[in-house]
Formats: structure tokens, sequence, C-alpha cells
């Protein structure tokens, strides 16, 4: 890993001298370079064996963990509640692969876009005092990488867990009766057909942009005398009243690589063995991209969540469900072409 | 007990056909036999219809039990002939024609291979319900799809293909015909479960991959009988190319498809234009793009694996 060392530049007089120098009268910091004092990468100072076998090692490791929570005999998992009405379950993080049509009972084709839940699990819990004083909260981590380019203290976070380290690591405030302990792994069998979500994630960046990309202006005329100015902003306010711009003026800046949060996003089918969930529409970020996903915030929408696996869903005891579970408006392809009536 | 082969085999199959079966003379050689019983209606070349096997059995099953009843009051030394086997060798698997429809290959993107697989297992639960033929580009196609405005809710279609795009379970093709000289392009999606039938009139290939041209060609080159018979074709060997090139209507065309980037060669441009027309045609064209290695998509070896992996789902 590489460690930043920062050495300051004193000057006195036109000389630029360095720190250690030391003097009775005082000098002035100019500013500071930036060095690198170590840089190593795991597999640096090893033999080309010990490489290989850092590297199986940390797999099977990773299989160890991973296989060891299913087992319910080692460790007692925390008590489970029932579901209320107010009561707010966990998300999990998946990844995005890709976009699919699907087509409806009466013959409507819609897109959905397939999100894989690949290795996610509880990592931490956060009572309401330690988190934010309203609500309590419990880090999810999703998708496994490699060790060796996480710094110490995570892969603290990682080892109490009993975890592989992971690459997005995010907390869900959740109430106090859908607490999980660390550890559990969750699965995509968490959200059912027929439930709405919503998928956070970082929008793909379209760097620094103007104002018609960014917020839609309509710009000015190619032609007509228009002298240097066809995509501008042009007006920027009302005039000499306020005699100000106010604040939030829609002006060129940043577009992109920001989090977006889509709404009210129907799940149309769940793969169980796949731990793939069919989610309406289009979601932020480019595809292999990290996502959040949870229970929707939309009031019009909680009538859909009745009776969801709560706190989560567990393989050994909620049972064995079907390799993929439809909504009831979808058509599955093993059916019969459709005749209208 | 001699038995009539070629000779006597016409009448023979023909009492055979009408039910008087005389003992003895019942075993006539089973090459002559199927040609003879289905008499005007020729069958395609190397290919056996169900018909035509069941028939030679059904005379095998009968011959023998009416020789044992006829046994006992004629020659009780007759010793019938082995049964002979028949081995249809003018077709094994191997000689069919190994079709990969385009849209089971994957595009070349950073997408993970998982994604493709179980598209591609929706892909193969719709064909096991829904027969979806082989067909190219050039080829007539009759689709029946359900459709809530029209009356008995189905409505067939017949045009030649022009275009098949789209990959996975958004595969696209459209279908051009000539209506009421009217021209009329659909664009159906392979998958969609409204179509309830696709059917291929006439199977062939053209010059192009894209025939988006004949919108600018005469309306003789893209009208379709709507009523049009089926043209048998084998399942083995090579498909017939036409090789065809169309007249167009006078310029301005929807494209300029004389451009290199279209490389289109089933339009006579010798009837449109000029040659120092085609020569500044070739201003655009890009000589380096054979040549770049990025663009190079080998899908060969893609493509064997998704064969065999979409055959062996097909047939279980």
């Amino acid at each position: 890993m590489a460690a930043w060392s920062c050495r300051f530049l004193l000057l006195r007089g036109t000389r630029v001298i360095p720190p250690r120098a030391t003097a009775e009268r005082p000098a002035l910091l100019v500013g500071c370079i930036r060095t690198v004092k170590t840089t190593t990468w795991f597999e640096e100072n090893l033999t080309e064996d010990n490489q290989e076998y850092m590297r199986k090692s940390t797999a099977e490791e990773y299989r160890r963990q991973t296989a060891e929570k299913l087992n319910p005999l080692k460790d007692e998992p925390w008590p489970r509640h029932e579901w209320t009405e107010g009561s707010r379950r966990v998300g999990l993080v998946a990844v995005k692969l890709g976009m699919v049509p699907v087509w409806t009972k009466t013959g409507e084709r819609h897109v959905v876009t397939m999100l894989q839940v690949q290795d996610c699990h509880i990592i931490k819990y956060l009572s309401k005092e330690e988190y934010d004083g309203h609500s309590a909260a419990l880090i999810v981590g999703g998708k496994n990488v490699s060790p060796f380019h996480r710094s110490e203290n995570q892969m603290e976070v990682f080892r109490n867990a009993g975890v592989p380290p992971k690459q997005k690591v995010t907390a869900f405030k959740v109430s106090d009766s859908a607490i999980i302990k660390p550890g559990t792994p969750l699965y995509a069998a968490h959200f059912r057909p027929g439930q709405y979500v919503d998928v956070t994630g970082k929008s793909i960046g379209k760097g620094f942009q103007g104002v018609m990309k960014r917020w839609g202006f309509k710009g000015q005329p190619a032609t007509h005398g228009q002298t240097k100015t066809h995509r501008r902003p042009g007006a920027s306010g009302p005039g000499g009243d306020p005699a100000k711009v106010f604040k939030g003026k829609k002006m060129p800046g940043q577009m992109g690589n920001t989090y977006i949060t889509a709404y009210g996003l129907k799940i149309w089918r769940v793969n169980t063995k796949y731990n793939v969930l069919y989610v309406n529409g289009s979601v932020p970020g480019h595809k292999n991209c990290l996502l959040k996903v949870r229970d929707t915030v939309l009031p019009s929408r909680s009538s859909t969540l009745l009776n969801p696996p709560f706190p989560t869903y567990f393989t050994e005891e909620d049972g064995d469900l079907d390799e993929d579970l439809y909504d009831e408006d979808l058509f599955v392809h093993t059916e019969p072409s459709l005749t209208l009536t | 007990m001699s038995l009539a082969f070629s000779s006597a085999s016409h009448h023979t199959a023909v009492r055979l056909r009408l039910g008087l079966l005389k003992t003895g003379a019942v075993h006539s050689s089973l090459t002559t036999l199927p040609t003879a019983c289905c008499g005007g209606w020729p069958p395609p070349a190397g290919s056996t219809l169900p018909c035509m096997v069941s028939k030679s059995q059904r005379f095998l099953s009968t011959s023998p039990c009416l020789r044992a009843a006829g046994n006992d009051s004629e020659s009780p030394k007759f010793v019938p002939p082995s049964k002979p086997v028949i081995v249809d060798k003018t077709q094994t698997v191997a000689s069919l024609r190994k079709f990969l429809s385009p849209e089971f290959i994957p595009p070349r993107q950073r997408i993970d291979p998982l994604k493709f697989s179980i598209e591609r297992k929706d892909m193969i639960r719709r064909r096991k319900v829904l027969n979806i033929p082989e067909f190219y580009v050039g080829s007539i196609l009759a689709v029946i799809m359900a459709d809530p405005n029209a009356s008995g809710k189905s409505n067939r279609f017949v045009g030649i293909c022009i275009q098949r795009g789209g990959k996975g379970l958004g595969a696209t093709f459209v279908l051009r015909n000539i209506i009421n000289n009217q021209g009329v392009e659909i664009c159906y999606e392979l998958y969609s479960p409204r179509i309830q039938k696709i059917e291929v009139l006439k199977l062939e290939k053209r010059l192009d991959d894209n025939l988006m041209y004949l919108r600018d060609a005469l309306p003789e080159y893209s009208t379709v009988d709507p009523e049009m018979k089926p043209v048998p074709f084998s399942p083995t060997g090579e498909v017939t190319v036409n090789k065809i090139k169309v007249r167009m209507r006078p310029k301005p065309w929807s494209k300029r498809w004389e451009r290199p980037k279209f490389n289109i060669q089933g339009i006579r441009f010798d009837l449109s234009l000029t040659p120092e027309q085609m020569e500044h045609a070739q201003k655009w064209a890009q000589p380096w793009l054979e040549y770049d290695m990025l663009k190079e998509y080998d899908t060969s070896k893609l493509e064997e694996q998704i064969i065999k992996e979409v055959q062996q789902e097909m047939s279980k």
C-alpha cells in the first residue's frame, strides 16, 4: 500500500530551504510537496510460489467464510420479530447486469434491469445512539474483492464480522425489530415479485458539461446573425431589483457521477438460483456497477408490501422456493402463445 | 414360392393398397415400394416422410400373419426371407444444415456472460413452445400474430424479410410487402408472446444482409403474393442464394446506397448511376477498416459452444 508523506517548503529571503535545517530566524511556509514514502503491492516482495499460495489461500478462506454462516447450529441468530406496519427492513447491495424485455399476459412489453445479488453480507450493527440518534442502522456489504488492496482498518471490520472484504459497504436505516446478526448472508429472495423498490447508484459521469446538456436549456439559433452564441445560458436572472444572481441558478458544471435514487420500481421476477432481481425500467449507473436496493418509501406503493420475509429471507428456515418466482401479470415463456379475446 | 419383385411389384403394390393381400407375393422390394405407392406426388429428394416408413411397416406387419394363415392351406415348407431393416442413410444428423440464429451470439461488450446465459435459457423456453424456423434476410415468411383489433383476434401477414436485428430476447425481423399499391413493413419481435405462428414460405438468401434498399427499388421486387403456397426446401445442403440485382426508382433515394459503407451487391447501379457518380461515391470509402485489428470479433468458438448448448437444451 502506498503511504504519502508531506514535505513542507519554507522560504527565507528568496531561498527555499528544506525543513530539516534549523535556524534562529523564522521562515515562511511556502507550500508542501507530496512525496510517496512507501509503495508496496502484496506481490512485490514475495516469490512466485508464495504469490500463488496467497491467492489460493484467500480464495479458500472466502469460500469457507461464506459456507460457515449457512450452518444454523454454529451461531445462534438474533431473535426474530414479526413484521408490523411501520417497520423498515434492511436492503441489499446488487450488481447491475443489463436490461432485457418482458411481456405481460395482455401482450404489453416492458423493459427490466437485471440486478444480481453477489455475496451480500451484514457487516455491522449500529444501535440508535451509535448511528444518528433516530434509528438503528445495519451496515451491509456486497461483492467480494481481494484483501490485498484494503487498509488494515477496513480488514479489521471485515474480520470481526467473519466475512471476506467487500467492494461496496453501505448503511441501511432499520427499525429495531428488524436487526440481524452480522455475518448473515442476504439473498435475492428477500424481495418478492409484485413489490416495489428504490434503487440508488452512482450515475454515469459526464464530466464538466454545458447548460444545454446538463439542464436542457434551448440555447440560441444557429443562424440569423447570432455572434458566438449558440449554446450559452443567456440571461441569468431578473435585473436591477434583486441585483444579484440567486443561489442554485442552473449553470454549467459537473454532471453525473453522483448518487441518484430511482423510486417506485416494480419487481417482475426473482431468480433464486442465480440471485437475480428483474426490476422495472432503468436504474442509475453503468453495467456491472454496485447499487443499493431497498423497499420503497413511496406511501402509494406501501400496500404491496404485505408479509415480506422479515427481517430477511433465511435459506435454512424459510424453506425452498422455486427457481423462478414470477409476478402474476408476467408472461412466462413456458406458457403457450397469447390468444387475445 | 418365388416372390415377385420389380416386374410385378407395381401391381402387387396396387393390390396391397386396395387391401387385397395375396399370400406369397407380398414381399416386394422395399426400395421400390415407397415411390410406387405414393404415386404422383414426388417427395423431395433425400427425405423420408413418416407416412412412407409407416406404410412399409404396415405391409411388413400384415404380411407375416396372412402368410401364417395361408401356410396351412398351401406349401408348409415355405420359409419367409429375413425381414429387411430400413436404414435411411440419405439423411444423417451430421448432414443436417447447422444454423444458429444470429440473436444467440452476444455482442462484444463488457457484460457478464451470466446475463447472456440466463437470457438464452428464456429464449430456449420460448422456442420449445413456438417453433421459430431457420430463415435468412431475403426469405419469404408468413406470421400469424394475436391482434385485439383484428377480426378473429389474429392477423396473418406475408412478406419478404428485409432485416434481422437485435440480440437476445429483443431480437426483431422486418417483413415487407406491397398491399393495394401501398408498401407495408412490419417489425416483429421473435420472442413476443403475441406471435402465434411463423412459417417460412420460401427459404433463400440474397446477396446482402440488409434489404432496406427495396424501399427505393421498383415495387415488383417487394411484392409477395399473400396466398402463396410454401415452396418445399431440404434441411440438408446449402441454402440457395438468389443473385438477383434489383432495378431502382430514379434518384433521390432514402439513403445513398451507392456509398461503400452499405456495401450493397444486389442493386443494378449501372442503370441508375453514371460511372463518374460511382467513382465519386468511392470517396467515402474507408479501406483501412478491413485491416483494423481492434474491430475484429471472432465468434467461431463462441458459436460452437452456443450451438452445442442450444441443441442439448432443445432435445431435452
